[in-house]
């Protein structure tokens, strides 16, 4: 036979419960918006009845416990998209800006700066005589180096960015390693008892999502609820509760150009040499930040100092063939250089025709002041072809670079594009099942308010009953 | 399926950004009339544009170019014009000068003053200057090309401009061929001329022109060409018709003047007779070599006409390439802008309704 006693009990469980519920959905509710928030669920059970005989008397309901609805192989998969999705988008914000340097739609640019340095020279032509043209050749022929030092300037600036970038992302790396080393050593403290450390776990998600969209990291958890990541195949940050840093250090480009760029090392303990991971290093926006600072850049200015290379050679070996206007036999345009790597950015006139327009050579005899021969030579080097073997001629092998760097550009933004697709909609997944909707939890408000009303007329009712059993004796 | 808030949320904000970044771009390409702004946009077109672009660039420079060659050629024409007005005058005294029933020792030699004019006048002709440069020097521009005694100064060099990406045309008329003679037969030969597909180091030398049979090395090639035994021997040199025999000397305008002036004076008309014929010759030279020029200015009005065309075709390359519709840059802006709205309208029924709005 069920006591009143074990009645009112029941009710005042049923009421805790309920409010446990309840509390429950504010929660929910509270975080809706935030940030890797998995909605949160509170599991009911019965409790153990009560044997009376030939039956059992049920004692009402307890929590057992509050999950989170959770895919766990589902944010794996949004960690492994999330990295795509942080190297296609480095690269494109990248390249972005590279093609900003060849966009000759609205600004001037170096193919136009070539066209007007050849006709310079054809106007030089028309006029061989006149000072005034040879110091227009002059200023043109300048404005050439100039525009080539440019290119190259703009070029390094943005790998001078991407070196920021680097360093930038490294701390939040490290950061983000920091906190997940704490969250680890309270989710197996909280675990240890048995209840899920559900708000731990979220967050320790979320940054694991951040980190893996600067990096490919792997991540492996162990019994006790802890994990440890690992920055590409070596950098171990994370390990258990304590944590690692990775560094970024400035390297000297082994690309035979000048240029120190930043690399990421790892210590890998105490005393250790810092060990060079930047190669492991393939995803993430880090990785797309690489390949566009290390792979793509560098050969546009391989590109750059083979066309300034060329340009320089091809000019002054017919610029030298003739006399200038002093009919002093015919030296360099453009000052000479040794080596093609950094010839873009190294390019400069002739001392001596800088500092006179004079010793500018038009002529192929001496002592013939409308001699426009080798102008003339000069104007026809623009049609023909001499770089790449032959096949090409300055402005086509320039104007191939341009079409090189838009369809990069193009494939890059359209990589993102897709990839954010892909992303977005994995979001959207993990948000139908572990995200909070208002309506679902406006009905559990009023089931589990109403839940606590009845358990409320419970316990009243069994006040009643003592009620009437005390009024008995009367 | 489950539709959680978060989902409801993050749907509206991407259609609204999808449609905001469409609106965008077509905003762009409206208002820049330009369908490639990026070499992104259309990477084979954007490098095509830029090889129009380089030509646009030179067809402006050649454009120049023609100008300058047309006002050089026009000027040289009418100065040989003007030589060859001398030479008919030259003749019409001359005649009048072996008739003896109307002139005399004493009227031969009034002729023999007014042929020494003439002969300054060619001379002054000779040492022409257009903007500052001697037009018939060859490359020797800065200095008088003919002294008083009609010895030469310049060289045989020829002045070629570019006129369009392959061809040149000779803006000029070396002195020694026009006054001197030389080379009369070689003039007769297509203009403008088509460039020599060599490199440059061979095209230098089959360039150099020879100056004269006696060429020196390098720095005496613009010597003074040696014709001071031009005039002496210009009655007895070998001459021929300037038509059909090539690389024949021709005649020294100089000589044969002073020769008819000396025979004036020293009341020669046998030898007035003979020099009748070489006036006859110096005229067709001068005319020859007139017509030379015409032709080259022939040459120049029909490269300017095709230029125009060229100027014509490259921009609207250009245009096809690289500019939108605008037609349809308009309607692109008209859908994105409906399609923005609609997303707005949907947007504000999707947010609005929760059960929380009916509980009371």
């Amino acid at each position: 036979m069920a006591k009143i006693n074990s009645m009112m009990d029941v009710g005042k469980r049923a009421m805790m419960n309920s409010q446990t519920a309840l509390q429950t959905v504010g929660h929910n509710i509270a975080n809706k918006s935030t940030e890797g928030f998995s909605r949160q669920r509170i599991e009911t059970q019965t409790n153990i009845p009560i044997s009376e005989g030939r039956y059992q008397v049920g004692m009402g309901a307890k929590t057992s416990s509050v999950t989170r609805i959770n895919d766990i192989f589902l944010e794996k998969q949004l960690r492994f998209e999330g990295t795509q999705l942080g190297f296609e988008q480095a690269k494109s914000d990248a390249m972005t800006r590279v093609e900003q340097i060849y966009n000759e739609q609205m600004n001037k640019g170096l193919n136009q700066s070539i066209g007007e340095f050849f006709n310079s020279f054809r106007e030089l032509a028309t006029n061989p005589e006149s000072t005034a043209t040879r110091t227009l050749v002059r200023d043109t022929a300048k404005f050439v180096t100039k525009d080539f030092a440019k290119a190259v300037a703009s070029l390094r600036a943005i790998q001078g960015e991407l070196d920021q970038q680097v360093t930038q992302q490294v701390g939040q790396i490290n950061a983000f390693g920091k906190e997940i080393a704490q969250l680890n050593e309270k989710i197996a403290a909280i675990e240890i008892s048995g209840a899920p450390a559900n708000d731990q776990r979220d967050r320790r998600d979320l940054l694991i999502k951040k980190m893996s969209e600067m990096a490919n990291v792997r991540v492996t958890e162990a019994g006790n609820g802890m994990i440890s990541v690992t920055v590409g195949n070596s950098g171990i940050i994370v390990s258990g509760n304590s944590s690692n840093e990775i560094t970024s250090g400035r390297v000297e480009n082994k690309n035979g150009r000048e240029g120190i760029r930043n690399a990421i090392f790892i210590q890998p303990a105490v005393g250790a040499d810092p060990m060079n991971i930047t190669k492991e290093i393939k995803n993430g926006s880090l990785g797309g930040i690489f390949e566009v600072r290390d792979v793509a850049i560098n050969s546009l200015l391989d590109d750059v100092d083979e066309l300034a290379f060329s340009f320089i050679n091809g000019v002054n070996g017919i610029h030298r063939q003739g006399f200038d206007a002093f009919s002093n036999p015919g030296g360099a345009l453009f000052a000479p250089l040794q080596n093609k790597i950094e010839a873009a950015q190294n390019m400069g006139l002739d001392a001596a025709v800088a500092k006179d327009p004079g010793r500018i050579v038009a002529g192929i005899m001496p002592n013939a002041p409308g001699d426009n021969r080798i102008a003339n030579m000069i104007g026809e080097l623009q049609q023909q072809r001499v770089m790449e073997q032959g096949t090409t001629t300055y402005d086509e092998f320039y104007n191939s670079i341009v079409g090189k760097v838009g369809i990069a550009t193009e494939k890059a933004n359209r990589s993102a594009e897709s990839q954010k697709n892909i992303h977005a909609q994995l979001e959207n997944i993990r948000d139908s099942v572990s995200g909070v909707s208002l309506d679902e939890e406006a009905t559990k408000m009023i089931e589990f308010q109403k839940t606590f009303d009845a358990s409320a007329k419970l316990i009243q009712t069994a006040d009643e009953m003592f009620d009437t059993i005390l009024a008995m004796k009367r | 399926m489950r539709v959680s808030d978060k989902m409801v949320y993050g749907q509206i904000n991407d259609s609204l950004h999808k449609s905001r970044t469409g609106l965008n771009d077509a905003l762009a390409k409206a208002s820049s009339q330009k369908r490639v702004n990026k070499p992104s946009d259309d990477p084979m077109s954007a490098a095509r544009v830029l090889s129009y672009k380089t030509e646009d660039q030179n067809n402006t420079q050649f454009g120049k170019v023609l100008t300058h060659a047309k006002s050089y050629l026009e000027f040289s024409e009418q100065s040989l014009g003007e030589l060859g007005d001398v030479f008919l005058r030259v003749k019409e005294l001359v005649l009048g000068a072996v008739n003896d029933a109307s002139t005399n020792t004493d009227t031969r030699r009034t002729l023999a003053r007014e042929v020494k004019q003439l002969y300054e006048q060619i001379v002054q002709v000779g040492n022409r200057k257009l903007a500052g440069k001697f037009i018939f020097g060859g490359f020797g521009t800065v200095e008088a090309p003919f002294d008083y005694k009609g010895n030469y100064k310049g060289d045989d060099g020829e002045v070629r401009v570019p006129i369009d990406r392959e061809a040149f045309v000779a803006v000029n008329m070396p002195g020694s061929r026009i006054f001197l003679g030389k080379d009369i037969g070689s003039l007769v030969q297509p203009q403008p001329e088509p460039r020599p597909g060599t490199k440059p180091g061979t095209t230098l030398e089959s360039e150099v022109p020879q100056s004269h049979e006696s060429t020196g090395s390098g720095a005496n090639q613009r010597g003074p060409a040696s014709v001071e035994e031009d005039i002496k021997f210009a009655a007895s040199s070998p001459r021929g018709g300037p038509g059909p025999n090539p690389n024949k000397q021709g005649i020294n305008l100089f000589g044969l003047l002073r020769k008819i002036e000396l025979s004036l004076e020293a009341d020669d008309k046998l030898s007035l007779q003979i020099t009748l014929d070489e006036i006859d010759d110096a005229h067709n030279q001068v005319t020859l070599i007139r017509s030379e020029l015409g032709s080259r200015l022939m040459n120049l009005n029909s490269a300017t006409e095709s230029l125009g065309k060229v100027k014509v075709e490259t921009k609207s390359s250009i245009s096809q390439l690289e500019d939108e519709d605008a037609f349809k840059s308009v309607s692109d802006v008209n859908k994105n802008e409906t399609t923005l709205k609609a997303t707005l309208a949907t947007s504000n029924k999707m947010m609005q309704p929760s059960l929380l709005d009916f509980l009371r």
